[in-house]
């Protein structure tokens, strides 16, 4: 029964289907499975698996937004009987997109995938100053900055944030991701950026080896 | 030769006596820069838009040829727009506007980039039907016909003209956002988003129909689209075959019968996983090829399609911010794929902030000496 439910709940989510996500969970919960196992093996293991089809090319990014969307719905209903048992994320990122840049589907959507993965997030929108990812970090405790770009004329602001990271003394207390169109392996290498990754699941998956610390 | 000529014989697969330098316009920040730096003349920087004469000026000056995103059209969008207006200033200075589109936005003074997309209208059957649909109907008005009917006597003949065809795809995805689509498509209401490309598309049709009854003629027909970016296409190649192959077909259809054998569409990002409906449905000139910032490559697509496919586009126009060497590099590039036939090379996009202006002059002039 229980792994029945847990798998329709994970197809489900894999198509999107919010409206029957939500009727699953309470079901689930009714037939006595914890909050924690409807997360792990419902939520998530839907999530794992068009992560892992984004990874490959054979899902795209609307299929991740609505299966994203089911997740965070999901989530969202199953979040009081988590607090109440005591599960806690896994870790905490800060995620924008930097100065001077407007974009947000790419940030949103790592933002989305990151908490497929268990990641507690806080976001800081667009057009975010270097000074502003360091604060947070610092003020929230967060483990984890996500910096997003699709301007080349504002990528440079990425190692700005490194910079300030450096400065505030906070370098060796957070990793530094970057993603975005005109970023890549070797501008992460030149700025001191802990980590570039193409896509939105891999950042996932690599914000969650750091925090687990298997990176 | 004209560049016209030029143009047309290298799409054709014949002969040219050289390779035109063609461009795809600038950043307004950029001309701005350049007048700033005393390269150009401060009255060039503004209101210089595709094919304008400000913009032909500056391209004498330059040494480009010509600017291949020169397409006219109709008023083939919603009509009337919605008002675009202020809806309230947020803390941070940032401004929620809504949009011609009726998407709600959020710009920022002095911050140059696409805005932010907050909200948006046509989120089910009710807000088509009394807000959108009405606008994507057809009446006789959305096209000039009298400028059609003298088109063949008042287009300039030195340089390509063409038929803007609107887009299938790319502004309802404007209009819904990438959000709104998908949502629309795979969980809410699959079916009123093909009423929605099937409705904007008749549309669009109609008023290519209506420009091509008029005896014009056009040297190609254009799409802009932009459903694509760094890791692809915005939406499953199977859906976008599903909705959108139909419209491609009608219309390029339509072209064919009046005599237009190059169908360029316009898409940024990776396109590799939409060109086969594309290709099979009648588009047949990628551009532009975008290979700098987000990795485009126009080789693959001609050796699975072979000579179905041309291109427009395709040179790393990051390069222009580099070095000689750097522009060295591509025009070597540029030769390589230029000995393919059918393809013209062209910065990968619009020329950003920060490109050296001696750069532009030296690119320019270097291409020309492509014998082909």
């Amino acid at each position: 029964m229980s792994e029945g439910i847990l798998l329709e709940i994970s197809e489900n989510l894999q198509r999107g289907k919010a409206k029957v996500v939500k009727e699953l969970i309470p079901q689930a919960l009714e037939a006595g499975i914890d909050p924690e196992t409807i997360l792990n093996d419902g939520l998530l293991a839907g999530m794992n698996v068009i992560g892992a089809k984004f990874k490959e090319g054979t899902a795209y990014v609307p299929e991740v937004l609505v299966a994203a969307r089911a997740m965070n719905q999901g989530a969202a209903m199953l979040k009081p009987y988590l607090e109440e048992a005591g599960v806690t994320s896994i870790g905490r990122a800060c995620i924008g997109t930097v100065q001077g840049d407007l974009h947000d589907i790419g940030k949103n959507l790592v933002k989305m995938m990151l908490e497929g993965k268990g990641i507690e997030v806080i976001d800081l929108g667009t057009d975010v100053a270097p000074e502003t990812f360091i604060q947070t970090a610092i003020e929230q405790d967060c483990q984890l900055i996500c910096l997003s770009a699709l301007l080349t004329t504002t990528m440079g602001v990425m190692a700005d944030v490194v910079k300030k990271a450096e400065e505030a003394g906070i370098r060796d207390k957070v990793k530094i991701m970057i993603g975005g169109a005109p970023v890549d392996e070797a501008f992460c290498e030149l700025i001191g950026a802990d980590k570039y990754t193409p896509d939105a699941a891999s950042c996932a998956d690599a914000a969650k080896a750091f925090l687990t610390g298997n990176a | 030769m004209t560049n016209r000529e030029r143009a047309l014989n290298i799409l054709h697969f014949k002969p040219v006596d050289r390779m035109p330098a063609v461009h795809f316009g600038y950043w307004p920040e950029l001309l701005t820069e350049w007048a700033e730096q005393g390269k150009i003349p401060k009255d060039l920087a503004v209101g210089n838009y595709d094919g304008s004469e400000k913009e032909r000026e500056l391209d004498r000056i330059i040494g480009w040829d010509f600017n291949f995103f020169r397409a006219v059209g109709s008023n083939n969008h919603l009509w009337p727009g919605f008002e675009s207006k202020p809806i309230e200033t947020l803390p941070d200075g940032s401004v929620r506007m809504q949009t011609f589109d009726g998407v709600i936005e959020r710009v920022k003074p002095g911050v140059t980039s696409i805005p932010s997309e907050d909200d948006y209208l046509l989120k089910d059957r009710e807000a088509f039907e009394t807000l959108y649909k009405p606008r994507m109907q057809y009446f006789p008005e959305r096209v000039d016909l009298e400028f059609y009917r003298h088109f063949n006597e008042t287009r300039q003949m030195d340089v390509p003209v063409g038929l803007h065809l609107g887009s299938v795809i790319g502004n309802i995805r404007n209009i819904c956002t990438v959000m709104g689509m998908s949502y629309l498509i795979y969980d809410e209401d699959e079916e009123l988003f093909a009423d929605i490309v099937d409705t904007y598309a008749e549309m669009q049709y109609k008023c290519a129909e209506a420009i091509l009854e008029t005896g014009a003629k056009f040297d190609f027909a254009h799409y802009w689209e932009d459903i694509c970016f760094k890791n692809g296409p915005l939406l499953s190649p199977e859906v976008f075959d599903e909705l959108c192959a139909k419209h491609y077909k009608k219309r390029n259809d339509l072209c064919h019968k009046y005599g237009i054998d190059i169908i360029s569409l316009d898409c940024d990002g990776v396109t590799e996983k939409l060109l086969p409906t594309w290709v099979e449905n009648g588009v047949n000139t990628m551009f532009p090829i975008e290979v700098g910032v987000w990795g485009d490559q126009f080789e693959p697509a001609r050796k699975k399609f072979g000579k179905e496919v041309l291109g427009v586009g395709g040179m790393d126009k990051t390069a222009l911010r580099i070095d000689k060497a750097a522009v060295d590099k591509e025009i070597e590039r540029m030769k390589r794929l230029s000995e393919l036939g059918g393809f013209i090379p062209c910065p990968d996009h619009r020329l950003m902030p920060g490109t050296k202006y001696e750069l532009v002059q030296y690119y320019a002039e270097k291409i020309k000496e492509i014998k082909i």
